[in-house]
């Protein structure tokens, strides 16, 4: 073997980089009249090998360093043929058929400390094993480098018929037999649908049932026993009145935001962790979910919400206050998930590109762009250049997310500083505690210094011993790294925290993209420019990107014009989702070929246009949703409609909803009268280590088991969410999640019986009710006014007095674990199965 | 009043009816009997396999941290000769080639060689099928242990064990059909459903499945007990909260979710009684607990989970998975390994011995296999780095050929070479035992239809019994 050779050879002194690179700026020079063996004596099986085994190689591990595309260090260029063959002086590079006289076998053994390349990280085996046979061979390189994948033809002018691809258009009302039923436009198109197949609607809902359906929908709270009461007067005296004041206080409401904002959360993978295998803390990212929750509240028209959170940094801005939100807005593109332990800088940009790209047109568009990464789009016209032309808008975006550099987490960011302080600071440090934490900084670099020279000295001895010392390094590195961030969160003058977001900037340098051949970082293909997908219409207001600027502002209004087909169609069609409990596309983020036809697509078309029509208006269209007959059906089952229409999706009535995660555990502290609606300051996860940076995660146990707020506020570690809300189905942190799933399955139910949280409720609830009447009778009716949102019947009355004198009974003649307090414990056990119940959890 | 466990959801229903008049049954039990007959599929329920099954069940052994294969299975004669030389992917001069420094031989009738670190399941040789040509993407931990469990390092997918609920439903409807004992921390992941839906996850039982404060509280599954009420306090709230349930389903007259609610009620209700019970192994005689190794030594941990294992696999649950860590011996080789292997030697070769006694070893799946395997040079002199080139798993009983040596690494035992095994291919092949193909075990998601093993994956024909 000839890496054997090297095992004995004297350990140089001499810098091997230095040599190395001379030795290469020869031959370089050299090249163009160096021949080594003659192409036409390359065989076939010769070309295959390099090709299948040596290109691969060098482009993987060297050519980072070596390619005349990227960088060349040393003078070293492994990409073209004219830097590979030949060979040189002394400290020959390749000597064809002479492997152990070849530098670059020598180097890439790593069997001398100073002559290690890749200095990283050792080539595996095979891959040395190959090259030293390629030499062997001659060093045969073929003249041309394989081509890229070559794209299939793609007739993308037919591929633009496909419906959701083409602009809305305007149609006169259908024609519908039942004059009477219409209120608003929509209902004309429901109504004409359901008269083609002899369906009739459903009646109107009792008013009750609507109140609670309103509430829910548009705040996410149940109606309280007196605002039922109040709406049922009203509603008696002038039932229009009464429904369009309600709708109207709902929508004033600050819990509107916190509703709908959710809603664009589950779309947008908000979560406060980075995930995946190291998973570190965003204590920032609370920001970006207030930035939501407020834009919602504010009615922020969305084609602005969506400009601002692809390219709010680079939007123009009348103050400080409106910068600082646009700056926050950004954090749509840094709060995803990431492998924070990727080894390989590329591969790490190259994923973080993907999930933006990836989120951005599921989120906004309802297409799956990130299919074309590796290869042209199954089934949708967007070619593998597309997604490299939209890459490179993004390759030219830094992204801000924070964590620090420690033990695994290699791919630390900074964090923007906003111009703003915090009305309220997150956190304050006196004087002497930053005096303390400057002196335990000072002293971890010194003594990282000193190991790290240590270390040094121990390698060129004859037999080190560096375990230890890499150990130490490891450790003293993570606490440099994590004392300096803390001190960079500090306003050292003030000694409060600082404003800081993640988020996204422009890149100080803009540079040209490649397609990677099949998505792979190491195989770059062709240069793409950046741009948009072709597929979709682009008119004068969608500017290309230009040499200077990353073109993300160009993407932000690309998406955010009234020209783009999808934009206003998927916002609708998930409005529409929130609150009909399906939708018009039933698969929401995706409008492709693949994707669902919608039921109704001339209604959807007219919802969309009205929506831009409107300024974008998110309240006004919810407005005109949920004041439209179709909204205010009852949900009464009919047996022949089923028959034809088993899933109401031609809306024959309301469909039965169950609530939501952060609905149903917000009722609960709603019926216990323990509901803060306060907005809390930041986010619990700043507790959970650096609160500036974000730190790593390990068993961090069920968070926010006692917190009162509302529970869009609770801390959302990815892999960690809070089980209040992981059981009944919350968003997946890691996906573009357009659909919660509704199951009903045996970890609910145990929650429901047993757990501590469940049954403060339960036993808060029964305090609350015993405190507001006197007799059993009234207390039964107060908890089914406070659950439910209406009076009990007779028989329900009498079977709940039944309940509570029976389980009195059997509990003070039982073997009872309590000695006093039945009567109290019966309540209680009342109340919990009120809280535990289908009624209370679905919505009609 | 008892339920047993073993009435149909109907037949509990009326169970329950005979103390509450007032519900009109006979209407309900139409709508049960319509709804059962229409849109509504129990999503666990059992299912047919796309052909017929070797194994019902499976029991994973996972190893956490990568065991060196070439100390325990792969036996490298070449290594130890050339003990000392050079190894291929040395990093320094010290780092060379290191033989096993323990003995293998020979066991079973079949032959098949083992080192001495594993004396009691080399009584089982003749059970072993052992998959010499396992290779993996990545040498690092995490990404590898994703890997193992969802087929993808680089993307959220669901696990192995979700995909096999999916697939095949469960058998025991007080039980969940995937448990996780004992997992990891955090890792999610390994045990996660992703886009399938969420009744397919690994239910996680077991000390860290709470993080580290819970350690030691003993509520091992978590809100399985009520710390207010008593048994027949509980039935009764119970009871009356079925009855609210039932009013509001016939209220609404058609609504499979609530169906669907009331029947979790039931299942909760039964798995308070069921699964503590089933976790507990006091029960069994102690010969058997001899036998598992469970004596309050160093097999005891282990020992627990793998007879808690067997007696969730007997009760019905469809996939078992269990944890063992700490095999990631950089360092302190010598003595660290053979402290691992005898944690879970006798373990193993009980749950073997035990499942086989039990005539349940046929149609059970046990799975050994960690993320990777080591080098066969020396990282220090006293220790082996990460190698996922090649290394060892090992399957047994399931419809696979006992005995048996399925591929194998080159001469030191860096690289599979002949009858090599991805990871896809290695889940292609236990799906198959299973009696699922591969390619069409899949679910549509985000418009196309995803697989386990995405566009790979090879069933090892040659291991099939």
């Amino acid at each position: 073997m000839w890496t054997a050779l090297f095992a004995g050879s004297e350990t140089s002194l001499m810098n091997f980089t230095e040599s190395f690179s001379f030795a290469i700026s020869a031959l370089f020079a050299l090249a163009p009249t160096i021949e080594g063996k003659g192409d036409e004596d390359l065989s076939q099986a010769q070309s295959h090998f390099f090709e299948s085994k040596i290109r691969p190689v060098l482009a993987e591990h060297c050519y980072r360093c070596h390619s005349a595309e990227e960088k060349i260090k040393g003078g070293l260029v492994l990409d073209t043929r004219a830097g590979l063959r030949g060979g040189g002086d002394s400290g020959d590079t390749i000597v064809p058929g002479d492997p152990e006289a070849s530098l670059l076998m020598k180097a890439i053994s790593w069997f001398d400390e100073d002559y290690q390349m890749p200095p990283k990280e050792k080539l595996p085996d095979a891959a040395i094993e190959a090259i030293g046979e390629w030499i062997q061979m001659g060093a045969p390189v073929p003249r041309k480098p394989v081509e890229g994948v070559v794209s299939r033809e793609m007739d993308i002018e037919a591929a633009r018929e496909h419906w959701s691809f083409r602009s809305p258009k305007q149609v006169p009302l259908p024609a519908v037999a039942d004059q009477s039923w219409p209120r608003k436009n929509l209902d004309h198109f429901v109504l004409a649908k359901l008269e083609e197949k002899q369906l009739k609607p459903a009646k109107e809902a009792k008013p009750e049932t609507i109140l609670r359906r309103l509430n829910t929908d548009l705040i996410g709270l149940p109606p309280s026993p007196d605002e039922v009461a109040a709406f049922l007067r009203d509603w008696h005296e002038d039932t229009e009145g009464a429904y369009a004041n309600k709708v109207e206080a709902l929508l004033d409401s600050s819990q509107f935001g916190e509703r709908w904002g959710r809603h664009w959360l589950d779309v947008s993978r908000y979560a406060e962790s980075s995930g995946k295998e190291i998973n570190t803390t965003f204590p920032q990212a609370w920001r970006y979910r207030d930035y939501v929750i407020d834009a919602f509240n504010a009615d922020k028209p969305y084609d602005e919400f969506v400009r601002e959170q692809i390219a709010g940094d680079l939007l123009p801005a009348g103050n400080d206050a409106e910068w600082q939100e646009h700056l926050v807005a950004t954090g749509f593109l840094a709060i995803g998930p990431k492998g924070l332990n990727e080894r390989d800088a590329r591969q790490f940009a190259a994923d973080l590109v993907d999930e933006q790209i990836d989120t951005m047109s599921q989120a906004v568009l309802g297409l799956t762009v990130s299919c074309a990464r590796c290869h042209d789009h199954k089934s949708d016209a967007i070619p593998t250049t597309d997604y490299y032309a939209l890459a490179g808008i993004f390759n030219n975006t830094k992204t801000f997310f924070g964590t620090i550099n420690q033990g695994n987490t290699r791919r630390a960011t900074n964090l923007l500083e906003l111009p703003q302080k915090d009305s309220v600071a997150l956190r304050s440090y006196t004087r002497k505690e930053m005096a303390a934490l400057r002196t335990r900084l000072s002293k971890s670099e010194v003594e990282l210094a000193e190991v790290v020279r240590e270390r040094a000295r121990q390698r060129r001895s004859q037999t080190p011993d560096t375990q230890n010392l890499n150990r130490r390094f490891q450790r003293l590195r993570s606490s440099t790294a994590l004392l300096r961030s803390k001190l960079d969160s500090i306003d050292l003058k003030t000694g409060t925290m600082k404003a800081l977001a993640m988020g996204a900037q422009e890149a100080a340098l803009i540079r040209p993209t490649k397609v990677l051949i099949r998505g792979e970082v190491d195989k770059p293909g062709p240069e793409v420019d950046r741009g948009f997908l072709q597929v979709l219409p682009h008119t004068s207001t969608s500017a290309k990107p230009t040499a200077t600027h990353s073109g993300r502002l160009e993407l932000a209004e690309w998406l955010a014009s009234k020209s783009n087909p999808l934009t206003a169609r998927v916002f609708v069609n998930r409005a529409w989702q929130h609150l009909f409990g399906q939708s018009l596309v039933n698969t929401p983020n995706n409008f492709g070929v693949s994707g669902a036809q919608p039921t109704h697509p001339e209604l959807l078309d007219q919802l969309a246009i009205g929506f831009m029509d409107d300024g974008w208006s998110v309240k006004q269209l919810v407005r005109t949703l949920v004041h439209s007959s179709t909204y205010r059906m009852s949900s009464k089952f009919n047996a022949s409609h089923h028959g034809i229409d088993p899933t109401s999706e031609l809306l024959w009535r309301h469909r039965p909803r169950r609530l939501d995660a952060e609905a149903f555990r917000d009722s609960l502290l709603h019926a216990s009268g323990q509901l803060d609606l306060e907005r809390p300051l930041g986010s619990e996860v700043g507790a959970l280590g650096d609160p500036g940076f974000g730190s790593r995660l390990r068993g961090v146990g069920d968070t926010g088991a006692s917190f009162e707020y509302r529970s869009v506020y609770l801390p959302m570690i990815r892999d960690a969410v809070p089980q209040s809300l992981a059981l009944f189905d919350a968003a997946d942190t890691n996906l573009v999640t357009g659909t919660r799933e509704s199951t009903s399955v045996p970890g609910q139910a145990l929650y429901m019986m047993n757990n501590p949280f469940v049954i403060a409720q339960s036993k808060a609830f029964a305090k609350r009710v015993a405190n507001e009447a006197a007799k059993p009778r009234d207390r039964v009716s107060r908890a089914y006014q406070v659950a439910y949102g209406r009076d009990p019947s007779e028989q329900e009355l009498a079977a709940a007095l039944r309940y509570l004198r029976t389980f009195y009974i059997a509990s003070s003649k039982g073997k009872s674990r309590r000695k006093l307090g039945h009567s109290q414990l019966s309540l209680e056990s009342f109340c919990q199965s009120l809280l535990a119940s289908a009624e209370f959890r679905y919505i009609n | 009043m008892e339920l047993p466990g073993t009435l149909s959801r109907r037949d509990t229903l009326k169970s329950i009816s005979s103390g509450f008049g007032y519900l009109a049954f006979a209407a309900l039990a139409h709508q049960q009997a319509r709804a059962e007959s229409e849109t509504r599929i129990d999503p666990l329920a059992p299912k047919p396999a796309h052909f017929p099954a070797r194994a019902k069940r499976v029991i994973f052994l996972s190893m956490r941290g990568a065991p060196s294969h070439v100390d325990t299975f792969d036996y490298k004669p070449a290594l130890k000769r050339d003990d000392g030389k050079p190894g291929k992917n040395a990093r320094l001069r010290s780092n060379a080639l290191m033989g096993s420094p323990w003995s293998f031989a020979q066991h079973g009738k079949s032959g098949l060689w083992m080192s001495e670190l594993f004396p009691g399941l080399a009584k089982h040789a003749d059970d072993l099928c052992m998959l010499h040509g396992m290779h993996t993407d990545v040498p690092n931990h995490p990404q590898a242990q994703i890997q193992m469990h969802t087929g993808s390092f680089q993307f959220v997918r669901p696990s192995l064990g979700a995909w096999t609920l999916y697939g095949l439903g469960t058998e025991n409807a007080n039980l969940p059909g995937f448990v996780a004992l004992n997992p990891p921390s955090g890792n999610t992941q390994a045990f996660g459903s992703s886009f399938l839906p969420a009744v397919y996850q690994g239910a996680r039982f077991g000390r860290s499945a709470r993080g580290p404060r819970h350690r030691g509280k003993g509520e091992a599954i978590p809100n399985i007990a009520n710390p207010m009420l008593d048994r027949e306090q509980q039935r009764m709230q119970l009871d009356f909260v079925q009855n609210l349930n039932r009013k509001q389903l016939k209220h609404d007259q058609y609504q499979p979710e609530i169906e669907g609610m009331i029947e979790s009620y039931e299942l909760a209700f039964r798995m308070q009684d069921e699964l503590p019970e089933l976790m507990n192994v006091q029960d069994e005689s102690k010969e058997t607990r001899e036998l598992y190794g469970i004596n309050g030594s160093d097999t005891d941990s282990f020992g627990r989970q793998c007879l808690l294992a067997r007696r969730l696999s007997e009760a019905g649950v469809r996939f078992v998975e269990l944890t063992h860590s700490n095999w990631d011996h950089h360092r302190n080789l010598s003595t660290d390994l053979p402290n691992r292997c005898g944690e879970i030697d006798q373990p193993i070769a009980g749950l073997l011995a035990d499942l086989k006694r039990r005539d349940l070893l046929k149609d059970t799946l046990v799975v050994w296999a960690g993320e990777f395997g080591r080098t066969p040079h020396s990282q220090g002199g006293n220790g082996r780095d990460h190698n996922n080139k090649g290394y060892t798993a090992w399957m047994a009983g399931g419809g696979v050929k006992g005995g048996f040596s399925y591929g194998a690494t080159d001469e030191h035992g860096y690289a599979a070479v002949t009858d090599k095994m991805h990871i896809h291919d290695w889940h292609a092949t236990i799906l198959h035992l299973l009696g699922m193909n591969h390619e069409q075990l899949t679910y549509r998601h985000a418009g196309r239809d995803f697989r386990l093993t995405d566009v790979h994956g090879e069933v090892a024909k040659a291991i099939l019994a």
